[in-house]
């Protein structure tokens, strides 16, 4: 029997029931009434269960269904069964917007949800360090009462998003600057997306950029101009023997010195962008400290000149066996820059010890120490940086570029630089070593390798 | 402001001068930073930026001002919008007197660079004052926008810090005059920019206590801090 004729058989049941106990007393038709009456009542009573437990649904969704007649059991049923599939949906949904929330707050860009009056409606973890945001105060808060740049303020204005802003973190300092780059994107009806990312490291390596550009035109630029200078003087003026002598000596200089630039420039690219040295090929100390004291005197009778007195150059280990691991030509080059430096920046007659030695770790060092004038502190952490140079005269030191190319290769080599001075107290370069690079050589290894 | 105030025209009217408050405050944050910018670098470029802004920011102070008397003509609010509207105004006006003093900082760094002893000047101690007044603005213009009483609070006892910076300094800089009397032109510049400094501590507080006025309703200016702490209390 279906609900619907089990229910009117439920009413005709109590009708005529009411009916008959009616007939005894000759009151059927009374009797029919309140037999309908009695079906009324309790068909209501039921229905006021049903409507009960949908009450008690509400605070309590698990609140199990009353018994009922067919009709509402059946009703409670598809009910119950109805809100137990919403309950599975929205946890889903629910699980899944946590994911989705889960992978925002990961992004290392910040993100922003903006509502359609410009009003913060969430914000992952990086946007509340790029720009000090509270995840639960600042929730409805207008966008540009916290962010008050006035580009981003603008571009919100005139809801012009073609372009990024980029603005100053409020956890900017002129010692730490931190600078982030938004954007906005809109999406649905009227709302924006706001994706922000810190960009100071980016912009400071630009800036690098284009200083060491800036610099090296610069600095090619200086020596071609005295050269064409000469040349046009040459060109033009009738010269007597010496002094066009004099002219070209001097133009060979400018050109030397051009060409000592693109070297260093170009050995400085070479290790920059070159693979990390061999730690297979081993260089014999020896070898390197005997063509620093040849290069080393040298040097030191060119920059004396032929009647001041030459530097007291002093090598310390020269009988040493051990060998060194990695680039031969980069160390050479690193070293040779140390000592060029000692003899260029100490005046004729001064004193110049280079010294290698095994430390106790079984490491080892390397030290150019010499007796010129010194280095403020001010300017130690920069001298390694390129075309940093004390003295602003140029014509004296080389190409600025020296210490740049030993910090290069000591990185390479796992090697240590330490630069240990004073005002009047003269330098020392120094070259640490780790174990691990250095080996003590068989004797007679270094005939062979020289 | 946002969860009293929702629905009317009313609070449109409202969040639209604060917005024009706020804005303002952005303009003038940004002087500051870029007169703290051009003071560390020296760079009359960057000063010139702000003597340039200037304007900018007087004329903001105006419009905000005519959007005030418009509201509280045609709204005749009471309460607490009202102490909102009063504090806000004051605090444009402080706002304004801020720039000023980025201007005047920029127009001493010009001063300074002119004279071609930039590079001598002690400006490292003056940097940290300035980086601690700027954030005292920026934290005082947070506070307004969440009406954030603790944070206001917190800017009314961080001032004292500057003052004993600028205490510092200025003693520095006597002995840098005796020193060498050469820097005597330059070293009066840098003291008018510290005491600029100095006096944008002191609108950030001007600014902290009136949150504090449009919140509970008290007038702390010119109370003590322990006074001030048990009213808010
Ligand atoms: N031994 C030294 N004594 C004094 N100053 C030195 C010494 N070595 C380097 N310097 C300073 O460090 C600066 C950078 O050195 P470097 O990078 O080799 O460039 P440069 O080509 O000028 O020698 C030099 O200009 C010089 O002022
Ligand atoms: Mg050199």
């Amino acid at each position: 029997m279906s609900p619907p004729i089990f229910r009117l058989a439920s009413l005709l049941f109590c009708v005529g029931t009411g009916a008959l106990a009616g007939l005894a007393w000759r009151t059927e038709i009374p009797g029919a009434f309140s037999g309908a009456l009695v079906w009324f009542a309790l068909d209501s009573w039921r229905a006021l269960r049903l409507t009960g437990w949908l009450q008690r649904l509400r605070k309590d969704p698990s609140a199990p269904p009353p018994r009922l007649d067919r009709l509402r059991g059946e009703v409670a049923e598809r009910i119950q069964r109805l809100l137990r599939k919403q309950a599975r949906e929205a946890a889903e949904h629910e699980n899944r917007l946590r994911n989705l929330q889960l992978a925002l707050q990961a992004l290392p860009n910040g993100v922003v949800i903006l509502d359609e009056a410009g009003r913060i409606e969430w914000c992952n973890r990086a946007a509340r360090e790029h720009f000090g945001l509270d995840e639960q105060r600042d929730v409805a808060q207008f966008v540009t009462h916290l962010l008050r740049s006035p580009a981003l303020v603008q571009s919100l204005a005139a809801q012009d998003f073609d372009e990024a802003v980029t603005l100053e973190s409020p956890f900017s300092t002129v010692a730490r600057p931190q600078r982030l780059e938004v954007r906005f994107f809109p999406y649905g009806q009227g709302r924006l997306l706001m994706l922000s990312r810190d960009i100071t490291v980016i912009e400071q390596a630009e800036a690098m950029r284009r200083d060491f550009v800036a610099n090296v035109s610069h600095e090619i630029r200086t020596p071609l101009t005295v050269l064409a200078g000469f040349v046009e003087t040459l060109q033009t003026l009738p010269l007597g023997e010496e002094e066009r002598r004099d002219f070209l000596e001097r133009m060979a200089r400018q050109a030397a010195r051009m060409k000592n630039l693109v070297d260093d420039l170009l050995t400085l690219s070479r290790i920059e962008g070159g693979s990390p040295p061999d730690t297979r090929e081993w260089t014999p100390v020896r070898t390197l400290l005997q063509r620093l004291d040849a290069d080393g005197r040298a040097l030191s009778a060119h920059v004396s000149g032929p009647d001041a007195p030459r530097h007291e150059l002093v090598f310390e280990g020269l009988g040493t066996e051990a060998e060194i691991a990695g680039s031969a030509s980069e160390l050479q080059s690193a070293l040779f820059n140390l000592v060029n430096n000692a003899i260029r920046y100490t005046p004729p007659g001064g004193r110049i010890v280079v010294g290698w030695a095994l430390l106790p770790d079984g490491g080892a060092r390397f030290s150019v120490r010499d007796s010129g004038p010194g280095i403020a502190p001010e300017h130690l952490p920069r001298l390694t940086e390129r075309f940093y140079r004390i003295d602003a005269d140029r014509s004296r030191g080389g190409t600025g570029l020296g210490l740049a190319i030993v910090k290069h290769v000591a990185q390479r080599h796992d090697a240590a630089l330490a630069i240990d001075s004073a005002p009047g107290q003269g330098a020392c370069f120094s070259l640490s070593f780790p174990a691990s690079r250095i080996r003590e050589g068989k004797p007679g290894n270094s005939a062979t390798d020289a | 402001m946002t969860e009293k105030h929702l629905s009317s025209q009313f609070d449109s009217d409202l969040n639209g001068v604060s917005s024009q408050l706020m804005e303002m405050g952005g303009l003038v944050e940004t002087q500051i930073q870029r007169a703290i910018a051009a003071l560390a670098n020296f760079s009359t470029a960057l000063a010139e930026e702000v003597v340039e802004t200037e304007e900018k920011v007087d004329a903001m102070e105006v419009a905000i001002d005519r959007a005030l008397t418009s509201v509280v003509a045609r709204r005749q609010p009471a309460a607490r919008d009202l102490r909102l509207l009063l504090a806000i105004s004051k605090i444009t006006t402080n706002l304004e007197r801020t720039g000023d003093e980025a201007h005047k900082i920029a127009w001493r760094v010009k001063s300074i660079v002119a004279s071609g002893e930039a590079r001598k000047m002690p400006i490292g101690d003056l940097r940290v004052a300035s980086d601690l007044a700027a954030g005292l603005i920026h934290r005082a213009l947070d506070a307004f926008a969440r009406l954030d009483v603790a944070a206001a609070m917190s800017i009314l006892k961080e001032d004292d810090l500057i003052d004993c910076e600028f205490k510092g300094f200025t003693r520095k800089l006597v002995t840098y005059m005796m020193e060498d009397p050469r820097t005597i032109s330059s070293s009066l510049d840098l003291l008018f920019i510290a005491k600029a400094v100095e006096r944008i501590g002191d609108h950030a507080k001007n600014v902290a206590e009136f949150i504090i006025y449009i919140v509970n309703g008290t007038d702390v200016r010119h109370s003590s801090l322990t006074r001030i702490e048990s009213l808010v209390r």
